[in-house]
């Protein structure tokens, strides 16, 4: 009984130690997991656009051919987009913004998300960085930020001078459901996995835990560019904040709703430039080539010794290929 | 002999114990020893080991301890080990409840963070044992009380100000399900599967469900 009650005494002091003695710190404190967004931090840079504050950045004269970058995700930020601003230097406008509730942008409760907000939020965008009536206005989509290009050419199809898509994946639900079985394999018994999969019992965020939430997503993301992973993404690539509830928001929507951001793209007389990478197995050319045919003129690049991380990995690939194309119209 | 069921409850709840599933009917005076080993979908695909011990006591308990990691390439990059006690406290004919409390320790590690986390899990079973099956319901909380994060270069690369240390609260998920066994010899197969949600009773985990196939042999 004495060597119990002094293995009580030893362990209830290591307890005590460990839990009182260092700094404990609140998950749910801006700034501790993830990064502050615009409306916590003032020094970043923002506009506030229908009714919202988005991180937002530009590059080259206001005047000038304007070219927005759409990020993917949903949720995830412009940060491995950033070479893009290249395009500058040949004399465009180049415009990042994280989207709503993605990235440093102000964050909101899931149940606030629409995909006509997303559209919304674009067109202000615009509108806010248009210079002239006439200033040409291109799009230049990633992953999901395709899929948006496409909703806003769909709706809007005059707005817009030119568009260029790099492996979006799904204009319509069930083609980016195909997209996520062939590329989000769960593999039961590998490391990805489980790494994925493990992390719930460490750190559990409700609905709108914003913090909690992004940050198990900037963990997981690992998973993406594990060894041998379908997309061929070849590592890590640098982002600020995942925006989880975007995400599960925007995900939720498609569940329940589906959509379709092709029927009025036969409307759009533009060419449109698709590109899609060599090491991506679940995007080949033939799901470009039935990406690009939802657009009555298109033109498709494939970019050799990548995945679907292009921009951030194999830029120097796109670059005169985008340039050319921005050019062209 | 309340000293002693003090110390048994203490070290459930600070250090932890595990779900070892036992059928009371078929467990004769003479075994003290039981050893387990288990497969099964917890937080990931795992296998486990583990071992009880039958104390000499009125009221039927048993303390046990198991080991557990995920599949993967890495073997002990993740691990989570329990130790702790579960007790008898109803026995009316084959019906049979019984409480478990479990103190436990657990690492994960990726080339985001490493995670150490102290939690603890308390659960309930209530159902008909007899001395060749079982069959009970289980309902349980898995807290995490308190993990101590770490963040790799590659993190603080991304974002310098992540902050390194003990992480309060981080989190809790609930589970029900079912406890059946099959016992022959000296052995139990359990088989034991169930829902998990978080503590908001809204909020699913990324695979919201357990399963665990067990054996034990009891010496």
């Amino acid at each position: 009984m004495k060597l119990n009650s002094c293995l009580t005494k030893v362990t209830l002091l290591l307890l005590f130690s460990i839990l009182f003695s260092c700094t404990q710190i609140d998950p749910n404190e801006p700034g501790s997991l993830v990064p502050k967004t615009v409306d916590q931090n003032a020094t970043l840079p923002s506009i506030s656009v229908n009714g919202t504050l988005l991180h937002a950045e530009t590059f080259g004269n206001p005047n000038n051919s304007m070219v927005i970058f759409l990020h993917g995700g949903p949720g995830a930020d412009y940060r491995n987009g950033l070479n893009v601003k290249q395009l500058a230097d040949n004399g465009y406008f180049v415009v990042f913004y994280d989207q709503r509730g993605a990235g440093l942008s102000k964050r909101h409760d899931k149940n606030s998300y629409s995909i006509q907000l997303l559209l919304d939020d674009l067109n202000a965008v615009i509108e806010h960085y248009k210079t002239s009536s006439n200033q040409k206005v291109f799009l230049f989509g990633h992953s999901w930020g395709g899929i948006l290009v496409s909703a806003f050419i769909n709706k809007y199809p005059t707005k817009i001078t030119g568009a260029i898509l790099a492996e979006a994946g799904g204009l319509k639900w069930d083609d980016l459901k195909e997209y996520i079985e062939k590329s989000k394999k769960l593999e039961f018994f590998s490391e990805a996995t489980n790494d994925a999969l493990y992390l719930d019992q460490f750190f559990t965020g409700t609905e709108n835990q914003h913090e909690i939430l992004d940050y198990k997503i900037a963990v997981q993301s690992s998973f993406s560019y594990a060894n041998g992973n379908v997309e061929g993404i070849e590592g890590p690539s640098p982002f600020w904040r995942y925006g989880a509830v975007t995400l599960n928001s925007l995900v939720d929507i498609a569940e329940s709703e589906g959509y379709d951001f092709t029927t009025n793209l036969n409307q759009y007389q533009k060419k449109v430039l698709i590109l899609y990478s060599e090491n991506n197995k679940a995007y080949d050319l033939s799901v470009a080539q039935k990406e690009a045919n939802y657009f009555p003129i298109h033109q498709i690049e494939k970019i050799d010794d990548t995945g679907h991380e292009m921009i951030y990995f194999k830029w120097n690939s796109i670059y005169p290929k985008a340039l050319a194309y921005l050019n062209s119209l | 002999m309340k000293s002693k069921i003090l110390i048994i409850l203490f070290f459930s709840i600070v250090i932890n114990s595990f779900s070892q599933n036992i059928n009371w009917r078929n467990l004769t005076k003479e075994q003290k020893h039981i050893v387990n080993i288990n497969i099964g979908l917890d937080y990931g695909t795992t296998i486990g080991i583990g071992y009880a011990y039958k104390l000499n006591t009125k009221l039927p308990i048993v303390l046990n301890t198991e080991f557990s990691i995920p599949f993967g390439n890495k073997v002990f990059d993740d691990f989570k080990t329990k130790i702790g006690a579960q007790a008898e406290i109803i026995k009316i004919g084959y019906f049979s409840t019984t409480l478990k409390a479990h103190g436990i320790f657990r690492k994960y590690e990726n080339q985001m963070a490493r995670f150490l986390n102290f939690g603890s899990e308390f659960s309930a079973l209530a159902g008909i044992y007899k001395p060749k099956w079982f069959l009970s319901g289980e309902l349980g909380f898995d807290k995490a009380i308190t993990t101590h994060v770490k963040h790799s270069k590659l993190a603080q690369e991304y974002y310098p100000e992540i902050k390194n240390g003990w992480y309060v609260p981080s989190g809790g998920n609930f589970f029900y399900g079912l406890q059946s066994g099959f016992s022959f010899k000296k052995n139990d197969i359990t088989l034991k599967f169930g829902k998990m949600i978080q503590e908001d009773f809204k909020t699913n985990s990324t695979i919201p469900f357990y399963l665990q196939l067990g054996l034990n042999r009891k010496l």
